[in-house]
């Protein structure tokens, strides 16, 4: 007996109970097992690994499924909210760059418009508009970045926050 | 009759692809049927995994949750049951990684003399204690068997996996179940053996 007919052998049996086996290789195990004792022993093993795995049941108490249940619940209103924040903070950043843009455009007009009434040079005054536009933006940016401590002091953003959760009651 | 047409000419929608449509939408209801559907299945798995009730029940939480934040994950192509007991598989691992103790078994309590308990069904005291003498038959036998092995063992043998599914469920090849299967049944040789004699 070769080393490939036990390994085939071993791979039918394993395969036994759950994959279809075709009949010519049920038949073929059946005339080894009859011969080797090994591969017998092999597929008892495997019959009562299977009973045995099969004999007791193991079953979820109703507790253990309402908690997981509700948890499930509870984590889907979580994310449902999370969901609808990202939504707003995504269309309030669209509305903001949106109006950025627009207010630029507009005050870049108005530099233009204010150099012909004051018939001054254009590519002058368009761009100081924009920058003074730009500036009190520019400012708070520098300083934020020189300063190593943060602009607003923590009282000041609990105050800030205080008067907004006053304001909401 | 345009109803009938209709439907043959448009497949039936399988189990799976409803399964996956609707978690992909989160639905609550759907994902309430298939813990009420599956929770056997689920915690006999994660039991003979970590060898503890206690911990088998968190792992059985967190799988849930986890399925319902991955829900868009699964395609509905394969079975659901094999997806489900992949992200058991994979929430078990993650615990472990966590505690990083060097194999599954560290996880087994000691003093937990009885993880696994039988159907509740007013059984007689015959029955309570042929149950009683097949648990500790089972228990003992299955503790000798390496965590790796008892993985496979009851994917093949409880949960009548196909070794496709289980290779595919543990991300490993099909030679290598079988592999497992065998050493995890050679390894429960000496217990069957012993309980058979």
């Amino acid at each position: 007996m070769t080393n490939h007919e036990h390994e085939r052998a071993i791979d039918i049996i394993t395969q036994g109970g759950v994959e279809d086996i075709e009949t010519a290789d049920a038949a073929w195990l059946q005339s080894h097992l009859a011969i080797c004792s090994e591969c017998a022993e092999y597929a008892s093993l495997v019959q009562s690994t299977g009973e045995l795995l099969r004999s007791v049941a193991v079953t979820a108490s109703p507790a253990l499924v309402a908690t997981a249940q509700a948890r499930v619940h509870a984590r889907a209103e979580q994310l449902r909210e999370h969901q609808t924040r990202a939504v707003l903070i995504a269309v309030s950043f669209c509305i903001g760059v949106l109006s950025s843009t627009v207010s630029a455009w507009l005050w870049w007009r108005f530099g233009g418009w204010l150099a012909g009434r004051l018939s001054l040079p254009g590519s002058i005054v368009e761009p100081g508009i924009f920058v003074a536009w730009l500036l009190p933006a520019i400012v708070i940016a520098v300083a934020m970045l020189a300063s190593s401590r943060p602009v607003l002091d923590r009282s000041v953003t609990l105050a800030v926050l205080g008067e907004r959760e006053g304001g909401r009651q | 009759m345009v109803a009938t047409a209709f439907s043959s000419l448009v497949p039936m929608e399988t189990e799976e692809a409803q399964i996956a449509r609707g978690l992909r939408r989160r639905d609550p209801d759907l994902l309430d049927a298939l813990i009420e559907q599956y929770q056997h299945r689920l915690l006999r798995y994660l039991l003979h995994l970590t060898g503890n009730r206690a911990t088998a029940e968190d792992l059985f939480q967190e799988t849930w949750l986890r399925v319902l934040e991955k829900g868009h994950l699964y395609d509905g192509r394969n079975r659901f049951v094999t997806w489900l007991m992949s992200i058991g598989h994979n929430v078990a691992i993650d615990h472990l990684r966590k505690r990083s103790p060097s194999s599954l078994d560290e996880m087994k309590d000691p003093e937990d003399g009885a993880p696994f308990e039988p159907e509740a069904s007013d059984p007689s005291p015959f029955e309570v204690a042929s149950a009683r003498q097949q648990h500790e038959l089972f228990d003992a036998a299955l503790s000798q068997v390496p965590p790796l092995f008892r993985e496979v063992l009851v994917l093949r043998f409880q949960e009548q996996m196909k070794l496709e599914e289980i290779a595919k469920l543990i991300r490993i090849p099909v030679s290598t179940v079988k592999t497992r299967i065998y050493r995890g049944v050679m390894a429960l040789r000496p217990a069957l053996r012993g309980g058979t004699q």
